[in-house]
């Protein structure tokens, strides 16, 4: 079987966040990146799918942050192939557009299963795989919490979630588009030699993106930034103080009466 | 002086003739079994820094090298901390060496000077001591083997019990036993010898006079029986029919003399036969012995001097690495590892003092090395290609990831086995394989990304200082004496940031010129590498030195012993920056902050004047004590503090590890863990009278003592405390009110 894996950079939300200037977006230049999580769940379940039938593993990644390590560190957990897509006029402003350019690149692949992570932190509307598949021409099932290969051919059985952790098999004829939330097995871990290694002898390839900037359809009039909590309050004092004031507080709250 | 040492006496020519062809025969077959072993050490891999086994040689037989070795190997010092092994295994080794070196000296003295020369090197005076050193260290090899059949049958310790694999307290029993038959037929052998001695003196007694007795001595055949010169002879016979003893030595033997007189009411037939049986049991069990060696647990005769000349005499700090990826097979070992694991004596003195096997958790080192040691025995000398995995049902993963790499197995080991070196390398292949614990792969995904294993922003590293009412200097930007490369735990960690302020308040007020490298500073590698993740380590190393090597200072300076023990082994400060090799290493010293408190009392830079005045234990780092050596800065200070220091039971190079080294802090605890390190050791602290605070000198044991004195119960009776406190306490009037999130004022109990 040979899978295409889509994979994004977030901004990692160890670092705060910063609105930019023009108010409508974050600053990206401030921000460090990492690999989407469910991207990443993604990859790991097409390296399982591999190890488990043979075939190949070819990863896809739009140039933005950190992704020549994202790509290197792919192929050093065993991918086969990476492709970077370079972009004269930026990023994406809109999921559209991030579909149009992957559609690109993972058309030619020909594989039989492509796998996206169901959504990013930065998009949890999860827009990019169903756009993706429309402009690939393929079905396309989200919410994947693991995928394992039919006894016939042509075909994965599925496993959905739906809510309240329902969960559902079902059979998803080839080729088509996996939205995936979470892999049999968690991601794995790959060693910095392996990763070094790679960089020296994976072959990234690099096309360029075709497909032109799409407005989004929706538009940001402004970005917020989160209003600080309210403090804790530190109770002392003695313990029955201290309860009499726990007393108080959930009775003028109206918890307790 | 007309006697010497009786030749073949009252063996029959035929045994002679077998004898010595059984030797030549003994001794192929010995030197084909000694063949058979060494050659599996070479199966290894070069070892770091010894290239081969010749300059591993050259550097054990330097004079200090020699003598440690005469101490250790010939006199089995490293037995010293526990007296009945060190007096048992003396008497044994003694005991057998002399024996053995007698029964040599009696073949020179018969094969290489009576028999070409009619000359014997064991006559008169010199062979009387003989009989008495021989006699003597017999008795002496019973004992040790009487003090080694008490300890493994009747107190039975855990140590040399087997919980799996092939130890077990009847491992020794077959080599214990045939020395004690050895020893037993050896005296037997000489009392009957004795003893006919006696029934021919009382023969010659009552023949009547001389020329009956001349006659008598003559009919006996005895000339023949003296396997010497004629000359010789008539001087033997001359005494004889004298009326003098036919072993004239006989009474310096006091063992055989006294079973002589025993054996002396036996039909001279019988002693005469029994002799020769015994004779024959004696030199058959010798042989067997001798021939077995290299197949039994006596092989360690051989194994462990051969490792302790040769070792790697590298800091005990600094771990090698021969392969990076990892040890999957015994040929991924070095020879030198391979060396040690055949001179492991299945003693269990490292399982004694492990602290994961003390808490539970499913490892032994003993079993380890145990089990390597098996499938090298497996392994054929001459494997072309692949041998078998080592990670199998003997060797399991969380075996690998239970250790603490606390080296008190290595500190213990009698015969310098480094487990923790040998767990690192098997730990790379499940590192390289991917097989890493949850809780460790976040710890190594943070490390990857941020520097720290706290999963926290690079630019928080310095957040520590910002309560400080002054302003730390920047190493990068302006040159400072010291850099402080402050660590993880100190930076991150909330409790342990109190203290790091505490230090850096007491740093201030007496003028140390520090500076640290804020965001830029990351892990320094220490437990990263221990984990097994060596590229990882080699990372953080080149990031670290590249900082350090823009820095402008002159020593480096951290409070945290596991990063001093890395930055001072690990590193090297210099031209190549990033490897460890060369004595660059060496041109910046590298202080924990005890030896610079220390240097600083001695200097008369710090005195403190109102005494504290209250009773303390001091618990040694792991990596400050054990790895480096620095036991007594921390207690100098201490002492100087005006505290009394009561000293635990295990201190010193016996330290019991706290529970975080090793890469243990960022893992899961096994289900079935009885009592945690930290715990067992704040138990032990509970104990003793008077003391009411731990000082430690480690951020990581403080998190880690503060969590035991809580879930052993023992909140508001026990105070850990970092020593950095402690002076920040005792120059408190001095020191400038803290500010917020400071140490809190802690009144002296």
């Amino acid at each position: 079987m040979n899978i295409a894996v889509v994979v994004r950079q977030v901004p990692d939300l160890i670092e705060p966040l910063e609105i930019a200037p023009c108010g409508t977006a974050i600053d990206l230049d401030a921000a460090s990146f990492i690999l989407n999580e469910s991207d990443d769940h993604a990859l790991e379940q097409a390296l399982l799918l591999k190890e488990a039938g043979g075939g190949t593993v070819t990863v896809v990644a739009l140039d933005s942050g950190d992704v020549d390590n994202t790509l290197y560190t792919a192929a050093a957990k065993g991918a086969d192939a990476l492709i970077k897509i370079s972009q004269q006029d930026h990023a994406p402003r809109s999921p559209r557009t991030a579909a149009a350019r992957y559609a690109e690149a993972v058309k030619p692949l020909g594989a039989d299963l492509v796998l996206v992570g169901v959504q990013a932190h930065d998009e949890l509307d999860g827009a990019l795989p169903p756009f993706l598949a429309a402009a690939m021409g393929l079905p396309y099932v989200g919410v994947i919490r693991g995928v394992r290969a039919a006894t016939e051919t042509g075909a994965v059985i599925v496993c959905k979630e739906f809510p309240g952790a329902v969960m559902a098999q079902v059979r998803v004829k080839l080729p088509a588009i996996l939205g995936i939330l979470g892999a049999d097995q968690p991601p794995r871990y790959v060693p910095v030699s392996r990763i070094r290694a790679a960089m020296k002898s994976a072959q990234l390839s690099e096309c360029e993106a075709a497909a032109p900037q799409r407005e989004p359809l929706v538009s940001v009039v402004r970005l917020v930034p989160p209003a600080p909590a309210a403090r804790a309050e530190m109770l002392s004092g003695s313990e029955a103080e201290v309860a009499a004031r726990i007393a108080d507080i959930l009775s003028a709250k109206g918890l307790v009466k | 002086m007309d006697y010497a040492r009786p030749i073949m006496w009252n063996v029959p020519h035929w045994a002679e003739i077998t004898l010595y062809v059984m030797i030549p025969l003994v001794l192929a077959g010995f030197a084909a079994g000694l063949a058979w072993r060494v050659r599996k050490w070479f199966l290894g891999q070069a070892e770091p820094q010894v290239e081969s086994v010749v300059q591993g040689l050259r550097a054990g037989v330097r004079p200090r090298r020699l003598a440690s070795w005469v101490k250790t190997a010939m006199f089995q010092s490293r037995l010293s901390p526990d007296g009945f092994s060190l007096v048992m295994h003396l008497a044994i080794f003694w005991g057998m060496a002399v024996l053995a070196l007698g029964t040599a000296l009696a073949t020179v003295d018969q094969d290489f000077t009576n028999l070409p020369l009619d000359f014997q090197v064991l006559r008169g005076n010199f062979y009387r001591l003989f009989e008495l050193a021989l006699d003597a260290f017999g008795i002496v090899l019973i004992i040790g083997l009487g003090m080694a059949a008490y300890r493994r049958y009747l107190v039975r310790p855990n140590r040399l019990q087997a919980s799996k694999g092939n130890v077990s307290l009847w491992d020794g029993f077959p080599f214990l036993t045939v020395l004690l038959l050895i020893v037993i037929s050896g005296f037997a052998a000489e009392g009957l010898r004795i003893a006919e001695g006696f029934s021919i003196e009382k023969e010659v007694a009552a023949a009547g006079n001389l020329e009956a007795k001349v006659r008598l001595v003559d009919r006996m055949g005895l000339r023949e029986r003296f396997h010497i010169g004629p000359e010789r002879q008539d001087v033997q016979l001359s005494r004889i029919a004298r009326g003098g003893p036919v072993f004239p030595a006989a009474a310096w033997a006091p063992v055989g003399y006294a079973l002589a007189e025993v054996f002396a009411a036996l039909p001279i037939g019988a002693i005469r036969a029994g002799h020769q049986v015994v004779w024959w049991l004696h030199a058959l069990l010798a042989f067997g012995l001798i021939v077995s060696i290299p197949f039994t647990k006596a092989f360690h005769l051989v194994s462990s001097p051969v490792n302790m000349l040769l070792r790697n005499p590298a800091p005990p700090g600094r771990l090698p690495v021969a392969i990076e990826s990892g040890v999957r097979t015994v040929r991924d070992l070095t020879w030198s590892q391979l060396l040690q694991v055949d001179a492991c004596t299945w003693c269990g003195k490292c399982q004694e003092v492990c602290p994961a096997h003390d808490s539970g958790f499913p490892l032994s080192p003993r079993d380890l090395v145990q089990a390597v040691a098996a499938r090298l025995l497996r392994t054929p000398a001459k494997t072309n290609g692949d041998a078998a995995s080592l990670h199998d049902s003997r060797i399991r993963p969380e075996e690998l990831w239970s250790c603490y790499a606390c080296g008190a197995c290595e500190n213990n080991c009698p015969v310098f086995v480094q487990h923790p070196r040998l767990i690192a390398d098997l730990r790379r292949h499940l590192v390289d394989q991917g097989q890493v614990d949850e809780g460790l792969q976040d710890a190594l995904m943070n490390f990857q990304r941020y520097g720290n294993s706290f999963g926290q922003s690079p630019r928080k590293r310095p957040d520590w200082a910002k309560p400080l009412d002054f302003k730390l200097k920047d190493a990068r930007k302006e040159e400072v004496e010291y850099l402080w490369f402050v660590g993880d735990y100190a930076s991150y960690d909330q409790r342990a940031q109190e203290v790091t302020r505490a230090i850096a308040r007491v740093f201030h007020h007496l003028g140390v010129d520090v500076g640290v490298l804020f965001e830029k500073e990351q892990n320094a590698g220490n437990d990263v590498r221990r984990v097994g993740e060596e590229g990882l380590f080699s990372l953080l190393r080149e990031k670290n030195s590249k900082e350090l090597a823009a820095a402008r200072f002159r020593k480096l300076l951290t409070t945290d012993p596991h990063t001093y023990n890395t930055l001072k082994n690990e590193y090297q400060f210099g031209a190549r920056a990033g490897g460890e090799t060369g004595a660059a290493a060496a041109a910046i010293p590298v202080l924990h902050y005890t030896e610079l408190l220390d240097e600083l009392l001695r200097q008369g830079g710090l005195r403190f004047k109102n005494p504290l005045g209250y009773a303390v234990t001091y618990h040694d780092p792991c990596y400050l004590g054990r790895f480096n050596g620095v036991y007594d800065p921390p207690r100098r200070v201490l002492r100087a503090m005006g505290v009394r220091i009561v000293e635990l039971p295990r201190h010193g190079r016996n330290s019991f590890c706290c529970g975080a080294g090793g890469g243990r802090i960022w893992m899961k605890d096994t289900p079935n863990v009885e009592t945690r390190p930290a715990e067992t050791r704040i138990k032990e602290v509970l104990a003793l009278p008077g003391v009411e605070c731990l000082v430690i000198a480690c951020p990581k044991d403080l998190v880690m003592f503060q969590d035991a004195v809580k879930t052993v119960g023992a909140e508001g009776r026990l105070r850990v405390a970092d020593l950095g406190e402690l002076v920040h306490e005792a120059l408190a009037a001095l020191l400038e009110t803290p500010d917020e999130g400071g140490v809190p004022a802690i009144a002296a109990p």
